[in-house]
């Protein structure tokens, strides 16, 4: 028991993941709205659609506001809701904006005492057909949006695209930091297996490139399924996507390099040796070549790391624990084929 | 044996396929804030640790096998 500490640690991590990161709930947010174009000049009532959101409940002190700037933005002058999930907010828009361009985006914002203030950026697209940005700054003067609420109570943010798919930052996301810490640990014991010859850190190696190789199969399927609801289809050709294929491509081919050698120091020997440039590789295919080009990947493209809304603090505490639970997990199935091994390995010695 | 998993696997991706032709498919994987998507990448992940773990009870199977053999 006290030998197998690390697997209750890593199924206690698993569990609390799955649990923190099904159970808490999304922030409100703004799921769409109708009409998404106004002209200046004219009183435009838009529709708000919510999500998670208690317009009815929070009815005292609902506001909406359409923001242009930092500065200057324009609150509603007449709020209608329907439901908890539905609202209308008429705004009478001034005959000129304080801009120069033709077509402004104006980002929405709503606020109540239960959900906060929610945001939907570029919401609204203003056209006004004479342009006056003199007379537009006098009709809508600086005026900042105070005494905002703000959600009580733990959730994960709120992203348009994602919606409570976010949740996959559990699943999807530590499989991949797993795998790379599991081959890592394998470029060790090859190391050590190069150094002292001792078979059983070729094996233990072996095992570790085995499960390192099944969490990226199942990386690239959730990755797949995930990307269909999010970008539209399984492979869009994403230089990630790609990229953790060819990586993965390297090391099947581990495989084949072992099952082509009958002698076994032979196989140990140039395998370990596979195992540590196909990590050498492994590290510029995922973290290197993605960043300089465009990638669907949130953190690529010449944007490093990924924060802000993508990963705030309290996904931090789901995600954590979940890389090191879905490690130690990895690691436990990488024992088992190792002891299944050394066990085979004994009975043809004798 | 290892021909018919491929066939299942086969399978499974035109059964899926299907389904999505259909439009229930997508219906319900958009709905309710695409929490479906969550739980199919955890079905992906279960059903893919299982198949190891199979794989695993199989070679252990056989190895068992040879040892009652020398006895």
């Amino acid at each position: 028991m006290k030998k197998n500490w690390w697997k209750i640690l890593g199924v206690l991590l698993l569990l609390y993941t799955i649990l923190a990161g099904m159970l808490v709930p999304l922030k409100p947010g703004i799921t769409r709205i109708n009409p998404n174009r106004a002209a200046a000049g004219e009183s435009v009532t838009i529709s708000i659609n919510g999500y998670n959101t208690h317009f009815a409940q929070g009815n005292e002190g609902i506001r909406a506001w359409l923001k242009l700037d930092d500065r200057r933005s324009l609150e509603a002058n007449n709020i209608f809701v329907e439901n908890d999930g539905l609202m209308h907010a008429t705004f009478a828009l001034p005959q000129n904006l304080p801009s120069t361009d033709k077509v402004i985006p104006m980002s929405l914002i709503v606020d109540n005492s239960i959900d906060g203030a929610s945001v939907l950026p570029d919401a609204v697209f203003i056209s006004q057909s004479q342009i006056d940005s003199v007379q537009g700054a006098r009709l809508m003067p600086p005026r900042p949006i105070d005494g905002l609420n703000s959600f009580e109570g733990m959730t994960f943010p709120y992203r348009n695209i994602l919606v409570e798919s976010i949740r996959n930052m559990y699943f999807h996301v530590p499989l991949w930091f797993g795998m790379i810490l599991i081959f890592a640990l394998a470029v060790y014991y090859n190391w050590r297996y190069l150094q002292s010859g001792d078979a059983n850190a070729d094996l233990k190696g072996l095992s570790l490139i085995r499960v390192g190789v099944l969490y990226g199969i199942l990386g690239l399927a959730t990755g797949a399924l995930w990307a269909r609801f999010t970008w539209g289809q399984y492979w869009s050709w994403d230089v990630k996507q790609n990229m953790s294929a060819v990586a993965m491509l390297i090391y099947l081919a581990y495989f084949v390099l072992r099952g082509a050698m009958d002698d076994r120091e032979k196989q140990a020997r140039l395998s370990a040796v596979y195992s540590i440039f196909a990590f050498a590789a492994l590290i510029p295919l995922l973290f290197v070549i993605p960043r300089l080009t465009d990638s669907l990947h949130p953190g690529n493209g010449g944007n490093p790391g990924f924060g802000g809304d993508d990963l705030d603090n309290t996904m931090r505490m789901v995600f954590y624990p979940a890389i090191i639970g879905w490690t130690l997990f990895g690691l436990w199935i990488a024992q088992l084929f190792y002891r299944k091994d050394r066990l085979l390995e004994k009975l043809y010695e004798n | 044996m290892k021909k018919y998993y491929f066939f299942l696997l086969f399978w499974i991706i035109g059964i899926t396929e299907a389904l999505a032709d259909s439009g229930a498919y997508n219906e319900m994987m958009y709905s309710s804030g695409k929490i479906y998507v969550v739980l199919g990448v955890i079905l992906i992940m279960f059903v893919g640790i299982i198949a190891y773990l199979i794989y695993l009870d199989r070679k252990l199977t056989k190895l068992e096998n040879q040892i009652n053999y020398d006895d």
